[in-house]
Formats: C-alpha cells, sequence, structure tokens
C-alpha cells in the first residue's frame, strides 16, 4: 500500500510545511488562454508553440459547487464537488474539503486555497492522491 | 450562412419504450424501434440505402466495443448497405440523424435511417453509474467524484442566485413533465407527482430530488429520412422537412459554451426565429434543466422564466409547449436513444398523432414548427456535443 497520485503531471506537493502546492497548468502567450491540466495548443488562438507551461491554482474563488448525497464506488457521502476560478483564471474542478458537506458551508465567491490529499483508495487499497481545494482561512 | 444543398424530409418515427428491460438485448431494442418507424413510414425497407447508429455505452456495459450499430442492425435485417456507428454521449440519436440528413443532403442517397439505441440496466447498478461518468475526461473529473446530477445542480445554483430561480420553480417543471409523461405510452415513468411529492422525495444533491432526475433507462427510437425529389412517390403520411440541424462543441473561453451558437446557427438555417417555434423538446436529464435550455434557446430572457413557470406558460395547453414527452426524467433516458426520441415526439406532435398529449401551435392549430435540443457529455464545465435541430411542416 502506497500514496499513488491519481496521474503523474498534474500537481506539486509541496516538501516543506512552508511551500504550497500548486497545479501544473499552461498559458497562451498571444491570448491569455489559461488552462489546468496544461495544453500544447491553445484552444482560442489553434496555433502551434504559444502555450508555456506555468504554476497555478494555488488560490482562488469558488464558481460554484454540489453537496453531493449520493456518491459513485469509494466516495463517502454527503460530499462537495465544485468549480474554482484560479487567480490565473483557469477553472478546476475539484472535491471540496476543509468544511462540512453541507449547502450552507460554503458560498460562490468564497475564496478557496489548493490542498493535495488523498482522493480515494483503489482496488489495491492503495490512496490516490489529487487535488482538492478548502475555504482559505480555515484550517482542516 | 449555412443550408442544406438538398431538402430533407422524416416519412417515419419509431420507438421501443423506454424502461427496465432485463430480459431484452441491444438486437431487440434496436429491431423494434427500427421496425416501428419503417412500418410508420409505410416504405419497403429494401428501399434503405444507408443507416446511421447511435450508441455511447455498450462498449461498457455489455462489452459490445466495436461494429456495434453493424451487429446490432443486422439482427434487424441489415447487410451489405453503409452503416456508420455515431457516438456524442447524450447527444448521440440527433448527431446520428444529422448525419443522415446530410448524406441525403449530399446527394449520395435518397433514403436513409438514423438508430439510437442503449441499454443501462444491468445486475450491477456500481457499473453503469461508472459508465455514465466516462462521458467526461476521465482523467480529471471521473475519478474525482464527478457526477451529471452535480453538474445540474453546480448550473442552477449559478442561476438561482443571479436570476431568483428557485427550488419550487423546479419542482413545477418536474410535475410539469411527469403529469406529460403520464399520457406517453412510451416513457418510463408514466406517473404523475405533484409539486409537493417531487420537492420532498429524497435529496439528490441540492437542489435536485430524486423526482426531478432522469434514471437509468433501456430503449431505442429511429428515424426513416428521405430526399424532398423522393416524398411524392414514397409517402404515406405527412412529411415532416428538417429545417435546420445545427451542431457545436463546448466553448470554455468567450461568454457563452456553445450552446446559445448552436440555436443561433439553427434559427438562421431554418430561416425562423424562436418566436415562430411551436412546440420543443429539451435535454433535461434533471428536469430544471429545461429552464436554462429554454433561456439558452431564446425563448425569453433568464430573469423572466420564474413567472413564466408559474403561469404554466411551457404546460401541454401554455403558449409554448416544452417536452410534451415528458422530457427525459418522465420519458426515461437510454443516452444513445434519447434525441431520436426528442425527433418521434415532434414529428407525431407535428402530424397531430399526439392523442392526449397533442399540443396546440398558433391559431389553435397542430404546430407547423417543432425544435429539439439535445446535450450531451461534459469537458472542461460545459457540455460536449450540443445539438439543434428545427423541424417544419
Amino acid at each position: 500500500m502506497a500514496d499513488l497520485p491519481l496521474k503523474e503531471g498534474l500537481f506539486v506537493q509541496p516538501k516543506s510545511e512552508n511551500e504550497k502546492p500548486y497545479l501544473l497548468g499552461s498559458r497562451c502567450r498571444v491570448c491569455g488562454y489559461t488552462s489546468f491540466p496544461k495544453k500544447e495548443i491553445c484552444i482560442v488562438c489553434r496555433k502551434e508553440a504559444t502555450m508555456e507551461n506555468i504554476q497555478l491554482g494555488s488560490y482562488g474563488k469558488l464558481d460554484t459547487f454540489a453537496v453531493m448525497q449520493v456518491g459513485p464506488p469509494g466516495f463517502k457521502v454527503p460530499y462537495i464537488i465544485g468549480y474554482v476560478r484560479t487567480q490565473e483564471g483557469a477553472l478546476v474542478f475539484a472535491p471540496i474539503t476543509g468544511c462540512e458537506a453541507k449547502d450552507d458551508a460554503l458560498g460562490v465567491g468564497e475564496e478557496m486555497e489548493l490542498v493535495i490529499e488523498k482522493v480515494k483508495q483503489d482496488g489495491k487499497g492503495n490512496n490516490l492522491i489529487g487535488w482538492k481545494y478548502k475555504p482559505a482561512g480555515k484550517r482542516k | 450562412m449555412k443550408k442544406l444543398a438538398r431538402e430533407v424530409c422524416i416519412l417515419g418515427v419509431g420507438m421501443h419504450p423506454f424502461g427496465k428491460f432485463l430480459d431484452k438485448s441491444l438486437k431487440d431494442l434496436t429491431r423494434v424501434a427500427v421496425w416501428n418507424s419503417i412500418r410508420d413510414s409505410g416504405i419497403d425497407a429494401t428501399l434503405i440505402e444507408a443507416a446511421y447508429f447511435s450508441n455511447v455505452l455498450a462498449g461498457l456495459i455489455t462489452g459490445q466495443e466495436g461494429v456495434r450499430g453493424h451487429v446490432f442492425l443486422r439482427d434487424s435485417g441489415f447487410q451489405s448497405i453503409p452503416i456508420v456507428n455515431v457516438e456524442g454521449a447524450c447527444a448521440s440519436g440527433t448527431m446520428a440523424l444529422r448525419e443522415a440528413v446530410f448524406a441525403i443532403a449530399a446527394g449520395m442517397y435518397d433514403v436513409v435511417l438514423a438508430v439510437g439505441a442503449e441499454k443501462l440496466y444491468l445486475d450491477d447498478t456500481a457499473r453503469s453509474i461508472e459508465a455514465m461518468a466516462t462521458n467526461t475526461d476521465v482523467e480529471l473529473m471521473a475519478g474525482l467524484g464527478f457526477q451529471f446530477t452535480g453538474s445540474y445542480a453546480m448550473a442552477l445554483r449559478k442561476y438561482m442566485k443571479q436570476y431568483g430561480w428557485t427550488q419550487t420553480h423546479f419542482a413545477k417543471v418536474a410535475s410539469k413533465n411527469k403529469k406529460n409523461g403520464s399520457m406517453n405510452p412510451f416513457a418510463q415513468y408514466q406517473k404523475p407527482l405533484s409539486v409537493d411529492e417531487i420537492l420532498h422525495s429524497r435529496l439528490i444533491c441540492w437542489p435536485l430530488t430524486l423526482y426531478m432526475c432522469s434514471t437509468m433507462a433501456d430503449g431505442a427510437a429511429a428515424a426513416v429520412v428521405c430526399s424532398k425529389d423522393m416524398v411524392a412517390k414514397l409517402a404515406r403520411k405527412k412529411p415532416i422537412s428538417v429545417a435546420a440541424c445545427a451542431l457545436r462543441s463546448g466553448e470554455v473561453t468567450g461568454e457563452d459554451d456553445g450552446q446559445r451558437r448552436a440555436a443561433l446557427e439553427a434559427y438562421d438555417m431554418a430561416g425562423i426565429g424562436p418566436e415562430d417555434v411551436e412546440v420543443v423538446e429539451v435535454h433535461d436529464a434533471m428536469a430544471p434543466g429545461e429552464l436554462f435550455r429554454i433561456e439558452k434557446l431564446g425563448f425569453c430572457k433568464p430573469e423572466e422564466i420564474g413567472v413564466l413557470v408559474d403561469e404554466d406558460f411551457f404546460a401541454l395547453n401554455g403558449k409554448l409547449p416544452v417536452n410534451p414527452s415528458g422530457g427525459l426524467a418522465a420519458r426515461g433516458h437510454p443516452i444513445g436513444a434519447t434525441g431520436l426520441a426528442q425527433i418521434a415526439e415532434l414529428v407525431w406532435q407535428m402530424r397531430g398523432e399526439a392523442g392526449v398529449r397533442q399540443v396546440r401551435g398558433r391559431h389553435q392549430m397542430v404546430p407547423k414548427v417543432g425544435l429539439a435540443q439535445n446535450s450531451g457529455g461534459y469537458v472542461e464545465g460545459v457540455s460536449a456535443a450540443m445539438t439543434v435541430t428545427i423541424l417544419k411542416c
């Protein structure tokens, strides 16, 4: 049993307490389109070699969310899913943590902070690690 | 302006009822819908020159990943003719129709079949739910707890905050559609439900309750389409013209998600505006979704919707009947069949064959213009594929 990333190349987990985790995204040098995960080709410009890799997603604002009362295998209900508009402008889908799984525990527009932690277990008992957001200013 | 090079008509439509049919295979569902559509058209089936087959999840549900249409249509009596498999999640049905229409408009064929069939029920519900969640970017979404109920709930939360839509409005829409579905012999749920019963059913994810949501279903639907040139020779019933069939893919930049663009393209193709439409079928996998579809199709402004719902504007006898079939939440949602079931409903309504759920258009006449909006999949927070089909007679 080990901790495994959901998928390689999507996020960076800090080595020390003082560093913030971040996501691996990209931005178009021409039009500014910002994407997570990173894209090789800009979907606005549709030209080669305009995208550059950037770090993003450490902070953002909650765009919308839903409290799920029914879940797929491996998910304990209730749980929250949501979209966060990162400070850099990318829209990121993520599970929401760090608050009660209730509709009044969060507000659209609320400041959010990235956390990297276990999302679920795989069939072999490994912890699958992924990205989540929690309300900023509240410690889990 | 985009135009079909040649006029194309629907001669016949048919369905296999939507519901739970554990003892029926995709071959059975396909065969019933196909032959119902052929019988409805009145043509000799050997005139069919090509077929477009829509299905989404047979690979994951039954293991039939490759040559789906070739296998399932063979059991309906089709060999030799070209068969093309079409997949765009829940929008697949109208995407198949669109390809059939294009094949005729291009001058290649005169008589073509469009079929959608889906089997979602098996003994393993968890597998069905996991299969449904593959209609997204699975690397990003499926493993993180994404569900389609959540995508509707997240969109509705924003509309509620911005335009004052309420959970009671949503229950009213669901109740209206359950009532319509109760009059549809092909619907999975034929029981009318009150606003209170819907509001007080189990919470799935706020603001959605159980009776607002579509569930899994098995089913099939088909349409026989033909060139205008051959209509005089072949048509046994009033032919219904395909005036527009727009398809767009999700947009994540700019002001919209592509749905409004699909609608504008369809209106332009048909040479009409939203004010000319008399009967509508929209994609409401969760019944309240009907409201944001209506808004994107340009039938009203989002801030007017609450009042219109309260006035029964979209009811069977309202000014603009929406989802007379019951919509997805009442008719059921066998995803690859849904789009063609929408088309079947519009054809029945426009021929005046819809029985107790027949709607009246302008001047209390049978509607002459119908619109179907179908969408499927989910990428980067928007629908992956969106179609708007306009029928005229």
